[in-house]
């Protein structure tokens, strides 16, 4: 297996999905439950609504190209009951769970039509919706996370065996509501996911990016968490870290907090094995099961979907 | 954060031990009530959920939070949208500009992804000068918590009322919205006659109420100022009103207006300035003009810090408000 590791890939993980596609005897068993053609056509959905969603000039609009591992494991594990409580870059979530892409647009549009008035989901362009179990991305940093917190204290209360999640980046770590939630978390043995995203930073990091250290898992397990640290690109390593931290923190053994290491896509120079979409069409491809023509197929689809959705939105809007 | 408990193990009378009772008897009705704060499975810094951690019953739903100002409201939040009816405990109101982020968050909900999600939760706070603590546990942060969309804050003006105030705001009277009860510490030491607490409020949460009828000049008073207000009004030899304010946020303008019907009034505050005085100033400026005979004064205390030698200065001295009140009389 040729493995040449770039500056972008993060040390010290286990690969499940490695650089080629191939597959490890962990993964292999997660198969066939995780049909891996569905699999992609969610990975790739998720990318195309966010390059869809860049071009709406949303304000202070984050894109999410590299993380979509996360957003698409997130929804596959989420139970009934479950609560999440995204980041701004986790928009992928809701659809995959079912949302209505008509009612996706009209939210990320902030519109008001016959269904509605414009509805605050804090950051602009996000999306809530309480049948689905997803809550709005709060402007306030950190804020999501503790009241995730007391959602996972309802679930201890109530003895579900439920897992309430949120999703941040790393950057969040550096506040104070950050911590405290991990005080409360680890305090209340709470039934609670902590997912971060983190990138690994080739050229420096920025203080913006809340470095302390090299990898926020290794401070969360001095806190007392249990952690785990996997690549984001990488579909089935993160999918099985996750299904790891929610199966514990349904069990009543606390809670669960996994690192997940992104490379944004954007940079001309990230080798094409860091984007999680691409991996898992190497894995198809080498299975026999991707062709150019079916991947054409595929985004038609997909976009066509998306610009119904908008259209029909704007069409609507009063 | 502080806190202290004053009088600990004070007589049966005292209106902390008739508050943990109270908030003992809402656990026992509602198995959605949960009580949220530091140390509240230990009896809580204020003894206000000793009656709760002596009931086996409701011992399990006193959840103790480690010293986090923001998640503290914010977990109150969380467990509010699954269904819970928290009651937040604090040392302090204070602690809620240690955690304001939180606050404002909470506050948002009903704006929020349609308002689809409840944010029933209940904070209880002391607030002002009383305990002797000085500097924070002399402070009076109702000024800025007051501004935050989406969030009631009432004040009990009468210790006699603490009760019945309690319950009124644990079952959302005036509709499920986060709400802020603030506790003078000045009342929460006063010693009261058993039998005296009222059993309900009589009127709609956040309603003011006319401590005393007067037709001379009328003094708006919230919180520990109300008996400062009365006194100064005994004290002055004239007629005078005295409205406690009780709800800050909303404030209940019509009943507001009425009671200027004197067309002198004066406004009693804590601190040296205040946005609710001000607030109320230009709200009676605007719907009773034609009732003023006099400029609108306001009156308060000295500005914080201080030291807890000198905590009494952040009200306003009963002399002060004997003078305002001759003053827009004589005008």
């Amino acid at each position: 297996m040729n493995m040449e590791q770039s500056p972008w890939d993060p040390e010290d993980v286990e690969i499940d999905l490695d650089h080629e596609g191939g597959l490890s005897a962990d993964a292999e068993v997660l198969l066939p439950a995780l049909e891996p053609r569905a699999l992609y056509k969610r990975l790739v959905a998720a990318r195309l609504l966010d390059h869809r969603l860049s071009r709406l000039g949303l304000p202070m609009w984050a894109p999410s190209a590299g993380e979509e591992s996360v957003s698409v494991a997130v929804a596959m594990l989420l139970g009934q009951g479950e609560w999440v409580y995204p980041g701004n870059r986790d928009l992928a979530i809701a659809p995959i769970l079912g949302m209505d892409l008509d009612e996706l647009a009209r939210q990320v549009l902030g519109l008001a039509d016959a269904h509605g008035p414009a509805l605050y989901n804090g950051r602009a362009g996000a999306v809530a919706a309480t049948d689905l179990g997803v809550a709005h991305v709060p402007e306030s940093l950190g804020s999501h996370l503790a009241m995730a917190a007391g959602q996972a204290q309802a679930y201890k209360l109530d003895h579900h065996e439920r897992a309430s999640v949120a999703l941040f980046g790393e950057g969040v770590t550096t506040s104070g509501l950050f911590h405290e939630t991990v005080a409360m978390a680890v305090s209340g043995d709470l039934p609670l996911v902590m997912i971060c995203k983190t990138q690994l930073w080739p050229e420096g990091a920025p203080a913006e990016a809340g470095l302390l250290g090299d990898s926020v898992g290794e401070r969360m397990r001095a806190c007392g968490l249990w952690t785990r640290r996997v690549d984001g690109a990488d579909f089935f390593g993160v999918y099985r870290a996750l299904q790891q931290g929610f199966a514990r923190a349904r069990e009543g053994r606390g809670p669960a907090f996994v690192e997940v290491v992104v490379t944004p896509l954007y940079n001309p120079d990230v080798p094409a094995h860091r984007d999680p979409v691409e991996r898992l069409r190497r894995y198809l491809d080498r299975a026999g099961h991707w062709t150019p023509a079916v991947e054409e197929a595929l985004e038609q689809e997909l976009l066509g979907q998306l610009d119904r959705a908008f259209d029909y939105a704007r069409g609507q809007a009063s | 954060m502080s806190g202290a408990e004053p009088h600990a193990n004070s007589t049966s009378t005292g209106p902390l031990r008739r508050l943990g009772d109270e908030i003992a008897a809402l656990l026992r009705e509602d198995p959605r009530r949960v009580v949220v704060g530091e140390d509240v499975a230990d009896g809580g810094l204020l003894g206000l959920t000793r009656a709760c951690r002596d009931d086996e019953a409701l011992a399990a739903r006193l959840l103790g939070a480690p010293l986090t100002p923001a998640a503290t409201v914010l977990h109150a939040a969380g467990l509010a949208m699954a269904g819970r009816r928290p009651l937040v405990i604090l040392p302090s109101a204070t602690a809620l500009l240690e955690g304001l982020a939180g606050l404002r968050e909470l506050a948002r909900l009903s704006g929020s992804a349609g308002g689809e999600r409840s944010g029933a939760v209940v904070i209880i706070a002391p607030t002002g000068p009383g305990f002797g603590l000085g500097g924070d546990g002399a402070a009076s942060p109702e000024e800025l918590l007051t501004a935050l969309p989406g969030l009631r804050v009432v004040s009990l003006g009468d210790v006699r009322e603490s009760v019945a105030l309690l319950r009124a705001v644990a079952d959302f009277d005036a509709g499920e919205q986060p709400t802020l009860l603030l506790l003078p510490r000045s009342l929460m030491v006063a010693e009261v006659k058993q039998g005296s607490f009222a059993g309900s409020l009589g009127r709609s949460l956040g309603e003011a109420r006319f401590a005393r009828h007067g037709q001379q000049a009328t003094v708006y008073a919230w919180g520990a100022t109300v008996e400062l207000a009365l006194a100064a009004a005994e004290a002055s030899g004239l007629d005078v009103s005295v409205i406690d304010i009780g709800g800050l946020s909303p404030l209940d303008v019509d009943t507001l207006t009425a009671a200027a019907c004197t067309g002198k009034l004066v406004i009693a505050h804590p601190g040296e300035r205040s946005p609710i005085a001000a607030e109320v100033a230009a709200l009676l400026a605007d719907r009773a003009i034609l009732h003023l005979d006099a400029p609108i004064r306001r009156v308060g205390g000295a500005a914080g810090p201080l030291a807890y030698t000198e905590e009494g200065r952040a009200l306003p001295s009963v002399d002060a408000l004997v003078a305002a009140i001759r003053e827009v009389v004589n005008y």
